[in-house]
Formats: C-alpha cells, structure tokens, sequence
C-alpha cells in the first residue's frame, strides 16, 4: 500500500493517552482470571494476585515489558479471513439456514480455497454432528482436509490445542514444522469487561508453549460491556488485549500473539450488537493503529 | 452487507490491519453462508484493487496519448489502453452491463448469483492433493481424541 493511503483515525497524541489509560486500568482496576495456572504465572512475573476475587492487578513496566517481547510484525499486505466460528449455517443447494455439520466445515474450507482473495481459513461453523466435547478437533480436520491455506481452530481447552497442533503436525510434518508453516494458528477471546476466563487462559498458556500464534481478540460492545464512548472503549478492549499478551509472554517471552479486535458498539435502541458500522469502522481502524505502535501484526472485524 | 463490510474492512485495512476477517459472515455473527462468502470475495478484490492505489509516472500521466488523440477522438483503440486493460478490476458476481442484458439473463440478484457459484466451487474445487499417510494420521489423531474425550 502506498504511503498516500494510510489512513490516521488517531493522533500520535491519542495513541500515548489511550495506552496510559489502559496501563492505568491494568495496574489499579486489574482484570479477573479464573484458572489457577494463570494467576500463577501472572504472579510469578510481578503482577499482584487476590486469589479471593481473582483479580489480577499488573505494573505498567510488567505490560511494556510484555509487549517489547512479542516477535514483531512484518509490516506486510493486508490478508483476508472467513469469520469464525457461525452457530448457524445457510446451506447453498437448499437455501436452508440451520445447524451445521463436519461436512459444512469442509464445504466452507473447500470454499475458501479456491476464492482468490480469502488468504486463510478460520473454523467457519462449529460442527453439531460429533461430540460436542470434539467438535473443534472435527472442525479442524474438516478443515485441513479441504484447504491447504492456513487454518485457524477453535480451540476452548489446552488439550483442544494440543489435538489440534498435533493434526496440524500431521501435515506439517512435526510440531517444530508447524511453528514456521502457520498451518494451523489459533484464537482466544477475553470476555469483556475484563474478563480473562478458564478457557482463554489455557489456549493462550498452550499456544504460548507450543510457540504457536494465538489471536488475542476481544469482542467488547461499546454502551454494554465497555464504556459508550469509543475512546473509552478502546481503552477497555485494550487492557482486555493486552493482559492476555501479557500471559503468553510471561508464558513464554518471544510467544507469537496477534493483536485482535471485534470490538463495536452496541446499539442501544435495539440491544444489538452493530457490526458493519461506521463506530466499528473506526474502533477497528484504531486497533489497528493501536496494534501498529505496538509493532504487533492485528486480525480485525472487517469483512 | 457490501456496503457496511466495505466501509469496516476498507477502514481495517487503510490503518494498516495484518489480517482482516469476517467474510462469509452475517447476522453480526450468528450464520455462516457461503453465498455470502462468495460475495465477500469479490468486495474484497475490490479493495485489494483500491489500496494498489495510483501509478503516477510519465508513462502513466499519458501527455502523449491526450495529444495525440484531442478532441472529438477516443482512447479505445490506443495501444497503451491495450496494454493496462486488464489491470482493471474484473468482478464475476457483479453486473456492470446495462439494464437489457441483464434482464434477458434472468434478471438475477447477486445473492443468487453468488448461491450458484458457491455450489459449483463446492462440487468440483479440489485441494493440491494430500498424501494419503497424512490423512492417516490425522484420522488417528481425530479418533483418539473421540476415545478420550468424545463421549
């Protein structure tokens, strides 16, 4: 992309006061693990634990240090991803909008293979016709069977990622292989507001340790779970961001994370989500930018 | 739809996104449709086209050909419009042409469109061939995974 293009919806000046604000949220206010391990770890890196109520409070320096450990990103074209993870599916022969199934899965990654301009497949549905205890593992291997683009699992557990590393392995070769292939990566949502739960934290200490890139993305609703204003929105959806960063260094500094954001407001009238708006157009551009200070590659609500 | 992912994705992607999903999505979320997928792609491609942005050179500033032509003439058959024609952005599901064609065709929104599409890549796309020991192996890894936990 030319310089001529780039778009600034924050100054300079922004940038600095959104991430103060947010180191200052993330030292005084904390956010809350649920997962013994991880309250560990954050305590073993300097970060102030209540076991009572979970909160887990961290020094600025402990953030900063986190963030200048991630492995930078390469600054390179824009790349595009389906959306994951639909609990519906349109079936395209009938027309009909129902549950989906592994065969979905693989129809859906069979898809993005051949469309030129989605570059990497993230688990479309979550299959209801397996176990749902292995419905990532399904989906994941419905996925490698049907695209050899990069394939993002689903993955709710440590051992939902290892499985699905080890398919991934499968065709990479070795687990060592994978780590440089990218072909299969993972992603971790925090719940907002500020909320790291069981089953983030142990995808993010797992990927951390496998040295695989999990996507850190919140899904915060600016006017619902994170303040109305998008300012202070994007201040809570980066200390939800950046505490799950924070764990996989600690983890494991030089751990591959992508800064993530499906960040929007809630329309009030309606007490819905509003995705496709201009408020999410600009929260995602300023993630990206937050991102970018960062020297950290991003994955945005977009398309 | 195109309009709204246009505007979020094109934003994303100008302030310098790495990655940008979502495509394939509707109901904020909550249903996956190919067909929708399908129509992703092209308003991506459309993007893609717009942050390739300007060429601006000498060659590309066309003095000569705009003297050569002046008014009254057309650019159509000039040797350089040839050369870059098929630079242009080329949509598949899109219809550019004028109203006639497109209702002696059947008239057809793109949603359909785009359903006919995703169907025809569903049944005859194939992935580069994977080795048949890969396969295996990962069924094994699938059915031991059931084994411990699929129950």
């Amino acid at each position: 992309m030319t310089p001529a293009l780039r778009l600034e919806v924050l100054s300079a000046g922004d940038l600095d006061a959104i991430h103060a604000e947010t180191l200052q949220v993330l030292e005084e206010t904390g956010v809350f693990v649920e997962d013994d391990e991880a309250l560990d770890i954050f305590a073993d890196g300097g970060a102030s634990i209540d076991r009572e109520t979970g909160m887990v409070r961290i020094p600025g320096e402990v953030v900063e240090a986190a963030i200048a450990g991630c492995p930078q990103d390469d600054d390179g074209p824009v790349r595009f991803c389906n959306f994951d993870e639909g609990v519906m599916y349109v079936d395209p022969r009938s027309g009909e909008r129902r549950d989906p199934t592994k065969a979905d899965a693989g129809d859906a990654a069979r898809l993005v293979d051949a469309l030129r301009n989605i570059d990497s497949y993230g688990a479309a549905v979550r299959p209801t016709d397996v176990p749902a205890a292995t419905a990532a593992v399904h989906g994941c291997e419905a996925a490698l069977l049907n695209t050899s683009k990069g394939v993002g699992a689903e993955a709710t557990s440590g051992w939902e990622v290892r499985v699905c590393a080890e398919l991934g392995a499968c065709i990479a070769g070795s687990l060592d292989a994978l780590r440089d292939d990218a072909v299969v990566g993972f992603g971790t949502c925090p719940v907002s507001p500020l909320q790291l739960p069981r089953d983030a934290t142990e995808v993010i200490v797992e990927c951390a340790r496998l040295g695989l890139s999990d996507t850190i993305l919140s899904m915060a609703m600016a006017g619902a779970s994170a303040p109305v204003t998008l300012a202070g929105a994007l201040v809570a959806h980066n200390a939800e961001v950046l505490s799950g960063i924070t764990l996989a260094q600690l983890t494991e500094r030089g751990a591959p994370v992508v800064y993530g954001s499906s960040t929007t407001a809630m329309d009030l009238r309606y007490a819905a989500a509003s995705v496709g708006s201009p408020e999410m157009a600009l929260i995602g551009a300023a993630a990206a930018q937050i991102a970018r200070r960062y020297k950290l590659p991003s994955c945005i609500a977009g398309a | 739809m195109g309009h709204e992912k246009t505007l979020t994705a094109l934003a994303a992607a100008l302030a310098g996104a790495s990655y940008v999903y979502g495509a394939g999505m509707t109901e904020s979320g909550v249903t996956f449709d190919p067909a929708v997928l399908v129509m992703d792609d092209e308003w991506i491609a459309m993007i893609r086209h717009f942050l390739g942005g300007i060429n601006v050179n000498r060659e590309t500033l066309g003095g000569a050909d705009i003297a050569a032509v002046g008014p009254f003439g057309d650019f159509l058959s000039l040797p350089s419009t040839y050369a870059h024609m098929r630079e242009q952005s080329q949509p598949r599901i899109m219809d550019r042409r004028v109203r006639e064609e497109w209702e002696s065709d059947g008239a057809t929104d793109m949603y359909a469109r785009a359903r006919v599409r995703a169907c025809e890549i569903i049944e005859s796309h194939e992935r580069e061939p994977l080795d048949e020991e890969a396969r295996r192996r990962m069924r094994a890894v699938v059915e031991r995974a059931d084994k411990e936990r699929g129950s």
